[in-house]
């Protein structure tokens, strides 16, 4: 964890924030990189605060946030932001919650319902049957977000979110059957297109991991399906990113993983491919994340 | 270079609006700052360069050579990047374009005097862009590949408005990579596709708009209408010069799930549309058919006998791919 913390120390930007590899800052891996370095202890530190700062100029006035600073749109980042530990006092994280139990993917409302029904299409099928989030406004609901937006909203709950209770418990509800939905007929899940045109999709391993985080705490055939895939695709997972929420998903579920082993510049478990590590942020910043989770604390799930 | 404070750099502001000025007649873009509209048009089309590649051999490094020479490229002291299309973690099929034409076109367009060549790409569905590559076999290809690469769903970047487009967008943030460089190289596979027909130079510029804002997949697109969406992206980028790698393309259920098929051949030329049409045409698909070359053909005539063609003749190399008998419309008429 210490290596990791220091690496990602190394790559800050002068403005607080995070590159995903070189160059101006994005809000997706300063989050993952705020989250790796509070859980090793570093909250208080004066780096933290700077990325918080930056962090908070991605605010956007619908209270969601942006990818960057350059772009004035809020997507599904704001729910990633969610999961920073509330202490931080980061964004205005009340907001924030508004604008994340307000979206929902644009192919299960009723106008696309609509639509699909005068095209003669196939109206009524469990793809469309539960809601959840998209990457970008006024687009599909897909895996990624999917999962991350669940994962947040569980916080809120956990917390004891005073106002609409009822509506964040079926929001969450329906999350989690969106996710089992989309699962591909080999048992894990894919950016979450399990068929095209009746032709079956594979399943990717960092997607089958991320799944399997936001479905903790559920069980059933399919999640041990899930399980298994997940299993499946750590043994032989080409990339350090991905066996990164392989980790985090199996362990989720209780999974025994072998420790990791300190490699530099590459992430080894035991009984898997030694993986090479590039150097990006994300690549890092999740590396640690597992490692945390793997000796009990885990960021995503801890409140 | 160094950025302007806007964020956008005087080399992109400068093509972006040098692309505008040149591209209206298809309805194309400016940059943040608005550009006059002229009556310019592109046409006839560029020729057409169809050679035979039985495999990927180190003869492929004359022949991206010989590319070069025959349609004059002048890429002296400019700014080349090369765009093949990635897209699964598998280096023994045909998913991606094969790195060793990629390799081949970087030695050549660095032969050729260019001040710069690099590679960037912009996956589509994986995110993991770097690993993706490495399982692709592009750095056991590529010398010092990772120093050479650009991952354009992450890179810097800048809002582009569109001027009379044809999907529902009016801008997109599009990569500083690709609005800086002098030469864009689209370098597809010769590939089928599920949704669009076929998947060729002007599709696979979907790998240029940042997943890091619109995400993975680029919905966005899919919404705004996917052949109108690549008619749009042509027309940022009309000049862009096309590559295919035809050496063994993908029939059937392409882009992903589809089955190798060995065309043999690299096509290349300077009007991407001219390209993907006489690639159809290599694939057994009529152009006329496919939407989105409907779209960014507009006016202009895709007949066969108004593409000049070099190397050899379509008939010759001609192979009928396969395709999902939903799109057994888009055949050529026999």
């Amino acid at each position: 964890m210490m290596r990791y913390s220091e690496d990602l120390l190394g790559r800050q930007n002068a403005d607080g924030g995070w590159s995903y590899h070189r160059g101006g800052s994005w809000t997706e891996p300063t989050c993952y990189a705020i989250l790796a370095l509070a859980t090793s202890g570093a909250s208080h530190t004066a780096e933290v605060r700077r990325a918080v700062e930056w962090l908070r100029r991605c605010q956007r006035a619908d209270g969601g946030l942006a990818p960057r600073e350059s772009v004035p749109e809020s997507t599904w980042l704001t729910a990633l932001a969610l999961l920073l530990p509330p202490e931080l006092d980061s964004i205005d994280r009340k907001r924030a919650e508004a604008w994340t139990v307000e979206q929902t993917g644009r192919e299960s409302g009723w106008v696309n319902r609509l639509r699909l029904w005068m095209l003669g299409a196939d109206s009524s099928g469990d793809s469309l049957s539960f809601e959840g989030w998209s990457w970008y406004p006024g687009t599909a609901a897909w895996v990624g977000p999917t999962a991350i937006s669940l994962l947040a909203l569980e916080k809120l709950e956990k917390r004891g979110r005073p106002e609409d209770g009822a509506g964040l418990r079926k929001r969450i509800e329906e999350g989690r059957s969106f996710l089992l939905v989309r699962r591909c007929r080999d048992g894990g899940w894919n950016h979450g297109s399990t068929r095209a045109l009746g032709y079956d999709s594979d399943s990717y391993p960092e997607t089958t991991g991320l799944a399997l985080l936001a479905l903790h705490g559920t069980s059933g055939p399919e999640v041990t399906q899930g399980l298994a895939r997940g299993e499946q695709h750590l043994a032989t997972c080409q990339s350090s990113q991905a066996a990164s929420w392989l980790r985090l998903g199996l362990g989720a579920h209780g999974r025994t993983l072998p420790a990791p082993a300190d490699a530099p510049g590459k992430q080894t478990v035991e009984g898997t491919p030694a993986l090479p590590m590039h150097g990006g942020v994300m690549e890092i910043a999740l590396a640690a994340l597992a490692d945390a989770a793997q000796a009990g604390r885990n960021p995503f799930l801890d409140v | 270079m160094i950025p302007e404070p806007n964020g956008f750099t005087r080399r992109a502001w400068t093509k972006a609006t040098g692309i505008a000025a040149a591209s209206v007649a298809a309805g194309s873009i400016v940059s943040e700052e608005s550009c006059a509209r002229s009556p310019q048009r592109v046409q006839p089309w560029a020729p057409v360069s169809i050679y035979r590649a039985a495999t990927y051999s180190e003869e492929l490094y004359d022949l991206v050579r010989l590319i070069i020479t025959e349609h004059s490229l002048d890429v002296r002291g400019k700014r080349v990047v090369l765009k093949p299309n990635l897209v699964e973690f598998d280096a023994h099929t045909v998913i991606n374009t094969n790195p060793k034409l990629v390799h081949a076109a970087l030695e050549a367009f660095r032969a050729a005097g260019a001040a710069e060549v690099r590679i960037a790409e912009g996956p589509g569905h994986r995110r993991i862009t770097l690993d993706l590559a490495e399982a692709g076999g592009y750095f056991a290809t590529v010398p010092q590949f990772e120093s050479l690469f650009t991952d354009l769903n992450l890179d810097e970047i800048t809002r582009v408005h569109l001027v009379n487009p044809q999907s529902k967008l009016t801008s997109l943030f599009l990569p500083n990579t690709i609005l800086g460089c002098d030469l864009l190289v689209s370098m597809p596979k010769l590939k089928t596709h599920h949704w669009a027909g076929a998947t060729l130079s002007m599709k696979n510029l979907f790998g240029l708009v940042p997943g890091g804002v619109y995400g993975w997949p680029k919905n966005v697109l899919h919404w705004a209408g996917i052949p109108e969406c690549i008619a749009d992206l042509h027309a940022l980028f009309p000049h862009a010069f096309a590559i295919v790698d035809g050496i063994i393309g993908m029939e059937g259920n392409g882009p992903i799930q589809g089955t190798p098929r060995s065309a043999g051949v690299v096509v290349a030329g300077a009007s991407p549309v001219a390209v993907d049409a006489t690639c159809c045409r290599i694939m057994g698909l009529d152009p006329v058919r496919i939407r989105y070359l409907q779209l960014a053909a507009g006016e202009h005539n895709l007949s066969e006998q108004l593409i000049p063609q070099r190397g050899e003749r379509i008939a010759t190399v001609a192979a009928h791919f396969a395709v999902l008998p939903a799109l057994e419309g888009l055949r050529l008429p026999s």
